[in-house]
């Protein structure tokens, strides 16, 4: 066990996951889609460093492993699929949104709220230095969903997806120390697989639309 | 013995499932090792169904499964035997048949394919018939279900056939829901899924719950009997597919239901019900008896004809099955069982006749390319060896004596008549309006073959099909040769029949009555005793052919020697053609206009005149349908109701991917809060 007070450590994580929330607002009102991939692979940083920091506090060693393959893979792997797509497609800035970003701001204010209220009730029943993250997690999860709900440009909503995920990764981290490394790997593995199917899609939705505004959509309905 | 039939059963048909398709692009091949390993397996099957009938006690196996609950259990009793028998009998000559028919097929539709469902179709079947598990029975009776419906849209190219397999498709899996809530109303008792825990339940179910697992399986079972009015899609369904599958649905198929009903009346409800079960039985036969007949009476298409005649038989069937019903309620089990006895004679009789029927429909087909009876005409001459199986058929169904059909109607008829044993005053009335029922049902069958071998195969050709038709290959003329052998087999023997029905009703009865069915060292038949009613079918057989050979023999005497001279009919001085013969609209017109509260018939005339005079018509137009009731008041309003509901809710699908997310936003977060 590191000679660090417990207190401290718990302090510490709540440090990172507060910088991984942070990052979710920037997101919620950047309009740069490219400077939207960058803030991602930010906070994948952060979520890296928190998964480290957790695995440094409680010996638990394949968690270092993970927060590699999270600076890999959503640091640098990812992003990088992302702003190819950006270029290609030559989309640089997110035009239209259902919801502008001052009122974004302001839900995902009350949603930060609302994932603290529902999560009160559960984290004293927790044990783990880690346990107040988990509201912080449930924040970030609903703030991704929020993100892909009120953009519409389809990077951009690939992007909210990955922030559920990372969302989730920390929610998994705070709760459970981690999941077990093959499943950890499992989901790196499909994120991956995901994000490079999402690429090829975006370069069909944009043949077949002209467009990357997934609204267009409603025309392939019955 | 029983275990070797079953091996060798499993086995063909296994092989008739695999092997076809093994030989890509020589349809012959395919078509002979596909009816050849049908032909094996039903061997195979009739086996089973004699050994299992004979049986002293019955066969039971079983492989587990890793699903919980379902288990491969199997179980041949008397009365799975019979089926298996049924099944098995008419698969045999089917196949024979098909060797010969499915060269019509050749290149249009894939053999193979073909094959391997046929032979699955009968495998799920008897699967059906002898599962042991409710489980089991699901997936197998689904099995048939889908087998039958790929089989009906063979000639998919047709939207008409296409239409005919959706209906039968949605109405099929209406029937399958029903079935699953009747199976879960035992399971919910027992906690098991295995029919012997159905049979003996540690608690009894409840009087509510029984009723509605009665409800529920008349229901579940009653739309693949094809009972009124749940009937609606078999006469679109039967005349789609392929003749041959024709001859299997309609014969056989429809006949797993009455078994399904007889296992879960008599054996998981213990043949233990109040009264207005029985009746209801009963009134449900009698409606499809008659509706049956006269619907099948308007139509000139022969294959949709005999679908309503199937019908009008399961109605017969479910009269004897109804009348041992009411009689088992009130303790009588003699005729409880002389009830079922005749139900089930009429059942394989039914299996054969109209398997027989549709095998000549489809010659007819092979042979003319059309299933229109107003094109046919004058076929006895071309085609006497499917005219005179086409006739056996005919005259059984039609319930003419010394047939198979006869005797198991006049069976019925008997178990009807002697409702005065009952104590109530009710019954003791519907009985016998039930049997008046049945006979108008006979009489109007009678009329409905005469139009319809009249048509088909007296007088002159109506069109170039009829007048080129040849006839069909050995294979099909064998298939239903053998067919009609049995019909008049199983009519001139009841002797036989008898104690074998008699080992299936018995244990379902509690008594046996074979010593009272049959009379006179078993050549007559006599439901209660001889003074009181008494038949033998083989005296009139000896007494019809000793008629007719008195009829020639005395003009033979009176008439001096028989001279023939050949000369065209006399026909005012005109020459005959053939639109001057009687058509099948006409045939059907006096009745038409008895009963036109029923078909609600629609009639349209117009006529063309001439420009220069109001006197004379250029040309006349007439139009005549009768309304589809049951089609125009009971489905098509459902089908509205929920065409509607779903044009209201289209609203919520915008196509919008951002509003679908908002969706399982929104409910996400009103479940999390739910939850807190």
């Amino acid at each position: 066990m590191p000679a660090i007070d417990p207190h401290i450590g718990t302090q510490l994580v709540d440090l990172c996951s507060a910088l991984l929330l942070l990052t979710c607002f920037a997101i919620v009102a950047q309009r740069r889609l490219s400077a939207c991939v960058e803030l991602f692979a930010l906070q994948s940083g952060f979520l890296a460093a928190t998964t480290a920091l957790v695995a440094f506090l409680t010996g638990i060693h394949h968690l270092y492993l993970a927060a590699a393959m999270t600076v890999l893979i959503k640091g640098l792997v990812i992003p990088r699929i992302l702003k190819k797509v950006i270029e290609r497609l030559n989309v640089t800035r997110e035009l239209q949104m259902n919801v502008n970003v001052p009122a974004g701001l302001l839900i995902c204010g009350a949603l930060v709220i609302l994932a603290f209220f529902i999560t009160q009730p559960i984290i004293p029943l927790g044990f783990l230095l880690t346990r107040d993250s988990l509201a912080i997690a449930l924040a970030i999860v609903l703030i991704g969903f929020f993100t892909m709900i009120a953009r519409k440009k389809a990077v951009t909503q690939v992007v909210g997806f990955l922030v559920m995920e990372n969302g989730l990764f920390l929610g998994a981290t705070a709760a459970a120390y981690g999941m077990p490394l093959i499943v950890e790997l499992g989901v790196f593995f499909d994120v991956l697989v995901a994000s490079l199917i999402v690429g090829i899609y975006t370069h069909r939705i944009q043949d077949a639309f002209d467009s990357l505004d997934t609204s267009q959509l409603t025309t392939l309905k019955e | 013995m029983m275990t070797l039939a079953l091996l060798g059963l499993l086995a063909c048909y296994t092989a008739g499932i695999l092997l076809p398709p093994c030989l890509p692009g020589r349809p012959k091949a395919q078509n002979i090792l596909a009816n050849g390993s049908a032909i094996a397996a039903s061997l195979f099957g009739i086996l089973l169904g004699v050994t299992g009938l004979l049986a002293s006690a019955p066969l039971n196996a079983s492989l587990p499964s890793t699903l919980p609950l379902l288990a491969f259990a199997i179980r041949i009793d008397p009365l799975a035997a019979f089926f298996v028998l049924t099944i098995s009998l008419a698969g045999l000559a089917v196949s024979v048949y098909a060797l010969g028919y499915l060269a019509e097929f050749y290149g249009r539709s894939p053999i193979g394919l073909m094959g391997s469902l046929y032979n699955g179709f009968l495998l799920s079947m008897t699967l059906v018939i002898i599962a042991d598990n409710g489980f089991f029975f699901l997936i197998v009776w689904e099995l048939m279900s889908l087998v039958s419906y790929v089989l009906v849209v063979t000639e998919h190219e047709n939207a008409d056939v296409r239409y005919a397999g959706l209906f039968y498709l949605i109405m099929t899996h209406v029937g399958t829901a029903f079935i699953i809530l009747t199976f879960l109303i035992f399971f919910q008792q027992t906690g098991s899924f295995s029919f012997e825990a159905f049979r003996h339940p540690e608690q009894p179910l409840a009087e509510g719950l029984r009723t509605l697992a009665f409800l529920a399986a008349l229901i579940g079972f009653g739309v693949k009997a094809g009972i009124v009015p749940l009937h609606v899609w078999l006469p679109y369904a039967h005349p789609a597919a392929p003749s041959h599958v024709s001859a299997l649905m309609s014969g056989v198929m429809i006949k797993t239901a009455i078994y399904a009903l007889l296992r879960v009346y008599f054996d998981f409800l213990g043949g233990q019900f109040p009264w207005w079960w029985g009746f209801t039985i009963l009134a449900v036969g009698a409606a499809s008896a008659l509706l049956g007949v006269m619907y099948a009476l308007m139509e000139h298409d022969l294959k949709s004809l005999l679908a309503f005649h199937s019908v009008e038989n399961i109605g017969i069937i479910l009269l004897g099955i109804g009348a041992g019903m009411i009689f088992q309620t009130y303790g009588l089990p003699e005729l409880a069982a002389l009830g079922l006895l005749a139900g089930l004679y009429h059942t394989i009789n039914h299996a054969l006749f109209k398997a027989l029927l549709f095998l000549g429909a489809g010659s007819l087909l092979y042979a003319t390319h059309t299933r229109n009876m107003e094109e046919y005409g004058g076929l006895l001459r071309r085609m006497p060896w499917t005219g005179f199986c086409f006739l056996i058929g005919a005259v059984s169904i039609a319930a003419l004596p010394p047939t198979n059909g006869f005797v198991s109607e006049w069976l019925v008829f008997q178990s009807l008549f002697l409702s005065f044993h009952l104590p109530a005053v009710f019954l003791k009335l519907m009985l016998p309006i039930a049997a008046a029922i049945l006979a108008l049902t006979s009489a109007l069958a009678l009329a409905c073959f005469a139009k319809a071998f009249g048509l088909s195969f007296l007088a002159l050709p109506r069109s170039a099909h009829a007048r080129h038709a040849e006839e069909v290959p050995v294979a099909m003329r064998l298939g239903m040769g053998g067919l009609a052998a049995a019909c008049a087999f199983l009519g001139l023997a009841p002797m036989v029949v008898v104690p074998l029905l008699d080992r299936v009703t018995g244990p379902l009865a509690g008594v046996s009555i074979e010593g009272r069915v049959l009379a006179l060292d078993g050549w007559a038949v006599a439901p209660t005793n001889v003074e009181f009613s008494s038949i033998s079918t083989p005296a009139i057989a000896v007494m019809l052919i000793a008629l007719a050979g008195l009829g020639l023999l005395l003009a033979w005497i009176f008439g001096g020697r028989l001279k023939r001279r050949a000369y065209k009919t006399w026909g005012c001085g005109i020459t005959l053609t053939p639109r001057m013969e009687y058509t099948a609209t006409g045939f059907v017109q006096p009745i038409k206009r008895v009963f036109s509260t029923l078909y609600r018939p629609t009639v349209k005339l117009e006529t063309e005149f001439l420009d220069e005079s109001q006197y004379f018509a250029k040309r006349r137009r007439f139009e005549f349908h009768i309304e589809p009731v049951f089609q125009k008041y009971l489905y098509d309003p459902v089908v509205l109701f929920f065409s509607a509901a779903a044009g209201r809710l289209r609203i919520i699908q915008t196509g919008n991917l951002n509003l679908y997310l908002a969706y399982i936003f929104v409910t996400l977060i009103l479940l999390l809060l739910t939850a807190v």
